[in-house]
């Protein structure tokens, strides 16, 4: 009974880890349903979006509460909000001055593109963003892969599949998921991620030719 | 960090199962939408044209838009408001006009096959859908341009 016992306390972390990977794998399936099923088959009536989102969110909590993480823990909090910017400054600049050349070697007019009422939402939904992407998934990667390449790139390549089918999207949230991810895995800071990925979007919409991006359409609205 | 509880993995089958019986509720609607299944009816050949009938169920009073294929490519559109009082008796349909007839003229000898399909519109007329009444009818043509139904063995 006693060996019994030790194995099962042996299999703990790597039970914990596979529970980890579980909870990435249902947001990321819930993200797709939303962007995928919902938008396919429920037509107008898009409150049915609210349950898989509802869900997710109960989920999030819910293991925040079980696993004990605090909001410091998660990253809302200000203490180091200046120390995360100061490491997105670099990387948010160049990705600025590069969106804006390549729009220029396209041949497009820089900010050109037409102001939208919904780009004032664009921090929320930035934020909303960077606390599921970094906040939540992110840090079950750590819990299953540890600090550093691998959870990293689980991150980015989860960010990148959920901007699919977008082929420009889907390229910028891969690099964009890598420099966050790796930000928040030094200084877990969400308010400064939400600003540079705001910073970034803004760009990006203001600058690019809409038929490129879609309105920055993703899953099955890319398709109109 | 604490090790998560057995309350967390219950979360998550809970969600999985929630999610599962969404999409599978979503694909339900959607068929049903899409290619709702209150539509019947039935073709034949007769002597000069392909003739049926074509109700549905879900709204019986209505004329259905019906649309025929000849050898798969569209070939007319119409209306199925023609009297059939036989259907009525048979208790497919509440009053008798929902006949329909397609007339065949000047077709090439040799064999052929009609169809003909309920029109349905979905999402207020930006789609339309179409679904075969009854079965696909399978013909030939001779000579002295004499219609013949070729039967088939199941």
């Amino acid at each position: 009974m006693k060996a019994e016992s030790k194995n099962f306390d042996d299999s703990l972390p790597s039970l914990s880890r596979a529970l980890a990977v579980w909870e990435i794998v249902s947001v990321f399936s819930s993200c797709l349903i939303v962007e995928w099923v919902v938008l396919a088959f429920a037509g107008k009536n898009k409150l049915i979006a609210a349950i898989p989102v509802l869900l997710v969110v109960a989920l999030m909590l819910v293991s925040h509460r079980q696993r004990g993480e605090t909001l410091r823990d998660i990253g809302l909090r200000t203490d180091n909000f200046l120390a995360a910017c100061r490491l997105l400054l670099l990387p948010t600049a160049l990705a600025v001055l590069l969106i804006l050349t390549a729009a220029w070697l396209m041949g497009y007019p820089i900010f050109a593109q037409p102001w939208r009422a919904r780009f004032l939402s664009l921090p929320l939904w930035t934020f909303v963003q960077q606390y599921t992407l970094n906040g939540f998934i992110n840090r079950r990667a750590q819990l299953a892969f540890g600090k550093g390449l691998k959870s990293l790139m689980l991150v980015a390549v989860v960010f990148s599949v959920l901007h699919l089918p977008s082929p420009l999207l889907s390229v910028l949230t891969l690099v964009g998921g890598l420099l966050w991810g790796a930000v928040y895995q030094r200084q877990p800071n969400l308010f400064a991620l939400a600003l540079s990925h705001t910073i970034i979007s803004l760009t990006v919409a203001l600058t690019m030719r809409p038929g490129l991006l879609y309105s920055l359409r993703v899953g099955f609205k890319y398709f109109g | 960090m604490k090790i998560p509880p057995t309350a967390l993995v219950h979360v998550l089958v809970g969600k999985s199962i929630a999610e599962a019986l969404l999409v599978g509720a979503l694909a339900v609607f959607a068929y049903l939408s899409v290619l709702p299944p209150h539509f019947h009816g039935w073709g034949e050949l007769t002597e000069g044209g392909i003739a049926g009938w074509a109700v549905n169920n879900a709204r019986p009073w209505e004329r259905v838009g019906v649309q025929f294929f000849l050898d798969g490519t569209f070939s007319a559109i119409g209306v199925a408001n023609e009297t059939r009082p036989d259907v009525v008796s048979a208790g497919w349909a509440k009053d008798e006009w929902h006949g329909y007839f397609f007339p065949l003229r000047s077709l090439n000898v040799g064999d052929h096959e009609a169809r003909v399909y309920a029109l349905h519109d979905v999402g207020d007329g930006k789609r339309k859908t179409l679904q075969l009444l009854g079965e696909s009818i399978r013909f030939n043509v001779d000579s002295q341009g004499k219609l013949k139904r070729i039967e088939l063995l199941k």
